[in-house]
């Protein structure tokens, strides 16, 4: 992150506390700001109280898909921004395809910026997600 | 028929005496059997009493013409060789009498030499006709044979599940079954449709693979088929090259599977273990992270943290150790390799010792339990392993989705030809749709208060499991936030001994 920039806020929402307490020290040690939720409801109330620049979710909560849920519902009104959404899963064959948006319908089903396997490579994540910083400066 | 083999059969119709008898007495020494008529009407009842190779018929005599006794002889054997004799031979004679089926005509008057010669070439006319009427028949019969063989081989093929059908070399349709038609979807086809462009592409393409290479290679091919969207029907259309006797191509023959039940058992059995693939991830995730942020200097963890992020690791490798127990449990039950020690157990014994055996986790929460022992004799027969393990399980979920200083109440007692087991808590409750999915694999209800309770989310699918293969039954009731109710229904077999004890 350069020097003259705002510090970013990211919320992280995952049912597991284990995971989102490492995840949460992993991204401060980088200098982000952190908040958390732990289900859908919770990351929604967060997301609008605390207008977080990011939000990485974790896919399988309540509801195997809890994570696209809460994407879809950030994705369509974050506050007239555009608000990166990862979603993190270890659940990659699940339903017996790989998460992948190639096609239209994916895209729509889907709708965040990438997914991402657990257990996360912290550089891809940190990668992806400051690519998409940038590129809104 | 020939009735003497050596001597030919001979039938001799003439009014004339002189020459009947001479001709009689003339072919009897050279071997044949010679039989006489004097005239027309009794040539022809004689050819009807016995069957002859030969006749000789005088065309001129009083009472029928030689040309109608010809005709007559020849509807009672087609087959007979007859001679016309005529003093009278005039080419139109022997014309006509040869177009009416006559061998041959002999002018009178004959010299023996004459007659011999020409009855020996009609004799060998006659047993020519006879080998070929033989023949004749015995193809006959090969025919119906194979009809009969076609018509076998049709019924075998129609009464078989798999569709089969097949194709020569230029794509006609050669054979197929009813079930092909049914798979295929195909209402209007006929022996010798040229059919690869109304077949499924997938089976055309693996049908023109061999017709294309134009030489008999004894590969098959073989492909599944979603035949029905929605894995309705799904197929799998196996491709055979069929030989010549010489070993050339002759077609191919597809044969077609249905294989849609498998599927769907593949399927659930792959997304099982994707699912416990997933469950088992997670923990060592947890794992995996803790050990990273503790190795990883620059975070600097200290002492107590690391300690409660060991903490936090140790349980989650026990909850992953329990998965794994868990998992092997229902991996057994599904294979029905427990060992299973049926035995009279009483199921008030059961639950006594199932609490003592919880006692410290009651403690730990402050829970008090309630057992109420409302039948005489509580005992059924089953495994004790099981048995112990159901109501652990229950009793344990009872415990630990309770309110601290709860209670859990547990009542025993006959409920027609069941046992009716009631397990209930002051616990947390369920929504209707945590209700819905108590019993799957894995499903835990995730909420505020679930948090931290550990389990593997198969307490419950095990339970089920376990009731189910005593053929009993379970209820539940709940209402959130107030208290869980489970209703376990095992069935009493009586036993010979039972039964003589209650008389």
């Amino acid at each position: 992150m350069s020097f003259n920039e705002k510090v970013k806020k990211i919320m992280l929402v995952d049912d597991d506390i284990d995971l989102l307490e490492q995840h949460k020290m992993l991204l401060e040690s980088k200098g982000y700001l952190i908040v958390t939720a732990e289900n859908v409801e919770d990351g929604w109330n967060v997301f609008k109280k605390e207008k977080p620049d990011a939000a990485i979710i974790d896919l399988i909560m309540e509801e195997h898909d809890s994570g696209f849920v809460l994407c879809h519902r950030i994705k369509r009104d974050s506050f007239g921004k555009q608000i990166p959404v990862f979603i993190l899963t270890s659940a990659t064959y699940m339903t017996g395809f790989k998460f992948g948006s190639s096609t239209s319908e994916e895209k729509e089903w889907i709708n965040c910026d990438a997914v991402l396997n657990k257990p996360i490579v912290f550089e891809e994540l940190l990668q992806k997600m400051e690519a998409f910083f940038e590129t809104k400066v | 028929m020939v009735v003497d083999d050596l001597k030919p059969q001979v039938l001799i119709i003439d009014d004339e005496k002189g020459l009947r008898l001479g001709t009689k007495r003339l072919l009897e020494s050279e071997g044949f059997i010679a039989d006489v008529a004097e005239n027309g009407t009794e040539g022809i009842n004689l050819a009807r009493s016995k069957p002859f190779d030969l006749a000789i018929i005088d065309l001129k005599m009083p009472d029928l013409d030689g040309i109608e006794v010809l005709k007559e002889i020849r509807k009672i054997d087609p087959n007979i060789v007859c001679f016309i004799a005529t003093a009278y031979a005039s080419y139109e004679t022997a014309i006509e009498s040869t177009k009416l089926g006559a061998y041959s005509y002999i002018p009178k008057p004959f010299t023996p030499e004459e007659l011999l010669l020409q009855l020996k070439k009609g004799y060998e006319k006659r047993l020519l006709i006879l080998e070929a009427e033989k023949l004749k028949k015995e193809r006959e019969e090969r025919l119906l044979e194979i009809a009969y063989e076609k018509t076998r081989l049709k019924t075998i093929l129609n009464s078989i599940t798999e569709g089969a059908l097949v194709v020569n070399k230029t794509g006609e349709l050669v054979l197929y079954n009813s079930s092909a038609l049914k798979y295929l979807d195909l209402h209007e086809i006929f022996i010798g449709d040229v059919i690869l462009e109304i077949l499924p592409p997938e089976i055309t393409e693996m049908i023109k693979k061999f017709i294309d290479s134009n030489e008999y290679i004894p590969n098959s091919y073989s492909t599944q088929i979603e035949l029905k969207p929605n894995k309705e029907l799904i197929v799998e259309a196996t491709c055979s090259p069929v030989p010549h006797a010489d070993g050339s191509l002759a077609g191919v023959v597809t044969v077609i599977r249905n294989i849609t039940e498998a599927k769907k058992v593949e399927d659930i059995k792959s997304q099982f273990v994707s699912m416990v693939a997933h469950e088992l991830k997670t923990p060592v995730a947890a794992v995996i992270g803790f050990i990273k942020i503790i190795l990883d200097d620059t975070f600097g963890v200290k002492p107590e943290q690391q300690k409660d992020f060991l903490n936090r690791s140790y349980v989650r490798l026990n909850g992953l150790l329990a998965m794994v127990n868990d998992l092997l449990d229902i991996s057994r039950m599904e294979l029905r390799k427990t060992q299973r020690e049926i035995k009279e157990l009483d199921i008030a014994q059961v639950l006594k010792s199932t609490l003592d055996f919880l006692e410290l986790e009651l403690k730990k929460k402050g829970i008090t339990a309630n057992l109420s022992i409302g039948c005489s004799d509580c005992h059924l027969m089953a495994d004790q392993n099981e048995i112990n393990r159901l109501f652990t399980n229950l009793i344990s979920n009872a415990i630990k989705y309770n309110k601290d200083n709860g209670s859990i109440d547990l009542e025993i007692k006959r409920s027609g030809n069941y046992l009716r087991i009631r397990v209930s808590d002051t616990g947390i409750g369920l929504k209707a749709e945590e209700k819905a999915k108590l019993f799957q694999e894995f499903f835990r209800v995730k909420n505020d208060k679930t948090r931290g309770i550990s389990g593997t989310g198969l307490g419950l699918s095990i339970v089920k499991r376990i009731v189910d293969s005593y053929a009993g039954k379970i209820e539940v009731e709940s209402e959130f936030n107030v208290g869980t109710t489970f209703l376990i229904f095992l069935p009493i077999k009586e036993n010979g001994q039972s039964s003589s004890t209650q008389k």
